[in-house]
């Protein structure tokens, strides 16, 4: 029996703050698809990359055939579909993330795991990313670990929280 | 009222519409330019680069079926130029993918492989690229066999034209391309084919196939799409 997941039922969380940032870019675009490359990087900026179910999502707004948006996604090398790492960790470095020490936290993640936003540690465990405004002003300094938002997190917060989810992970 | 236009293809001298393709007006009055991608009724992309012709005044080739005519173009389609071109294309099209005619549905059946005939292919000059490829046996009806699909792009455009229902498309570009259903899911998982065997019959080598079909048995009716959309526009 093969299971067919049809489009229909494609949906994302809809108080994650990226889809909300998603939605509105969309909503902006008026759902035109022709708006395809801007409305995926928009989305990649939030994400990190471009997960499936975001794309089914897109699809399925915007009214596209499923292989036309994978067609788009793979044909830019700008457009990633590959997770940064088991854990992710999105730093915000909007402007209110930025004045609230965002810096800071980018950098005592350098110093203690040794990572750049961008990279991956050697294990795969944890990705550093950074993005533009999550939309998330109101908690800043915001970080996204895996998919929670983290509000006003300090430097010692985040690395205590990376630390125990890369503890949960080995016991898991 | 459609203006027309004078223009010459080998010399022979054609009064033509002038909302037509170089190719159009070649094939009506039988002076042949071989194609892959052109499948009549479906929107030409120049894809396939053998359509390729001589326009006197340019350096440059164009391809008829993307070229409109013009009032006294001069057109040259079999000049010495022309066929080393084309018997490029064709040697391109067998290095790039695995076609092996003597285990393919299609042997005997198959436009590459007329087209091998037409260029008088006996040797391929380019190291092959022998890519591992995927074959898609997952459609309860039809397979998809990646080593033996040349990206004319006939499939995706008679599945997104004339069925509606685009399920295909490409991914990845260069000598990576792929034809993808949905999000390079299997075909048989795909949510927006109809299994209505379009793109099989639209197919000119063996990539797609019916599985009821047994080797060298192939039987394919590309027509069937032009017929389709012929009757189309007569709006019965």
């Amino acid at each position: 029996m093969i299971v067919r997941n049809s489009l229909q039922d494609a949906d994302l969380p809809q108080d994650d703050p990226r889809v909300k940032q998603l939605n509105v870019k969309m909503k902006k675009e008026g759902y035109k698809p022709d708006a395809l490359i801007e409305i995926l990087h928009n989305a990649q900026n939030s994400y990190g990359y471009l997960p499936i179910n975001v794309l089914r999502y897109i699809a399925k707004v915007l009214r596209l055939p499923p292989s036309r948006v994978f067609g788009t996604v793979s044909f830019y090398h700008f457009f990633s579909m590959k997770s940064k790492g088991e854990h992710t960790c999105l730093v915000c470095t909007g402007t209110a993330c930025y004045v609230k020490g965002a810096q800071k936290l980018l950098d005592k993640v350098e110093e203690k795991f040794g990572l750049k936003q961008g990279q991956v540690t050697q294990d795969g465990k944890i990705g550093l990313q950074a993005a533009r405004c999550i939309g998330a002003c109101g908690l800043a300094p915001a970080v996204i670990l895996d998919d929670e938002v983290q509000a006003k997190v300090s430097p010692e917060d985040l690395i205590s929280k990376l630390t125990s989810k890369l503890e949960t992970h080995e016991q898991g | 009222m459609m203006a027309l236009v004078t223009i010459y293809i080998d010399g022979k001298k054609i009064i033509a519409g002038s909302e037509k393709t170089i190719l159009e007006v070649a094939r009506e009055n039988n002076i042949e330019i071989l194609t892959m991608c052109h499948l009549k009724g479906l929107t030409d992309v120049g894809a396939c680069r053998l359509c390729m012709v001589e326009l006197e005044g340019s350096p440059k080739l164009f391809s008829a079926c993307t070229t409109k005519v013009a009032d006294n173009m001069i057109v040259t389609t079999n000049s010495e130029r022309i066929r080393r071109y084309q018997r490029i294309t064709t040697e391109l099209f067998f290095a790039e993918r695995n076609h092996i005619c003597a285990v393919c549905v299609s042997n005997g059946a198959c436009e590459l492989q007329d087209l091998g005939y037409k260029v008088g292919l006996d040797a391929i000059r380019y190291p092959h690229l022998f890519p591992q490829c995927e074959v898609d046996t997952s459609h309860p009806l039809y397979v998809m066999d990646q080593n033996r699909c040349i990206s004319c792009s006939r499939c995706i455009r008679a599945c997104a034209e004339v069925e509606g229902a685009y399920n295909w498309d490409m991914m990845n570009r260069g000598y990576q391309i792929r034809v993808i259903s949905d999000f390079n899911t299997l075909w048989g998982e795909s949510t927006t084919c109809t299994s209505c065997g379009k793109c099989v019959q639209a197919c000119p080598t063996g990539a797609l196939w019916a599985k009821s079909i047994v080797q060298g048995q192939q039987d394919k009716h590309p027509e069937f799409i032009t017929d389709l959309m012929e009757r189309r526009k007569m709006n019965l």
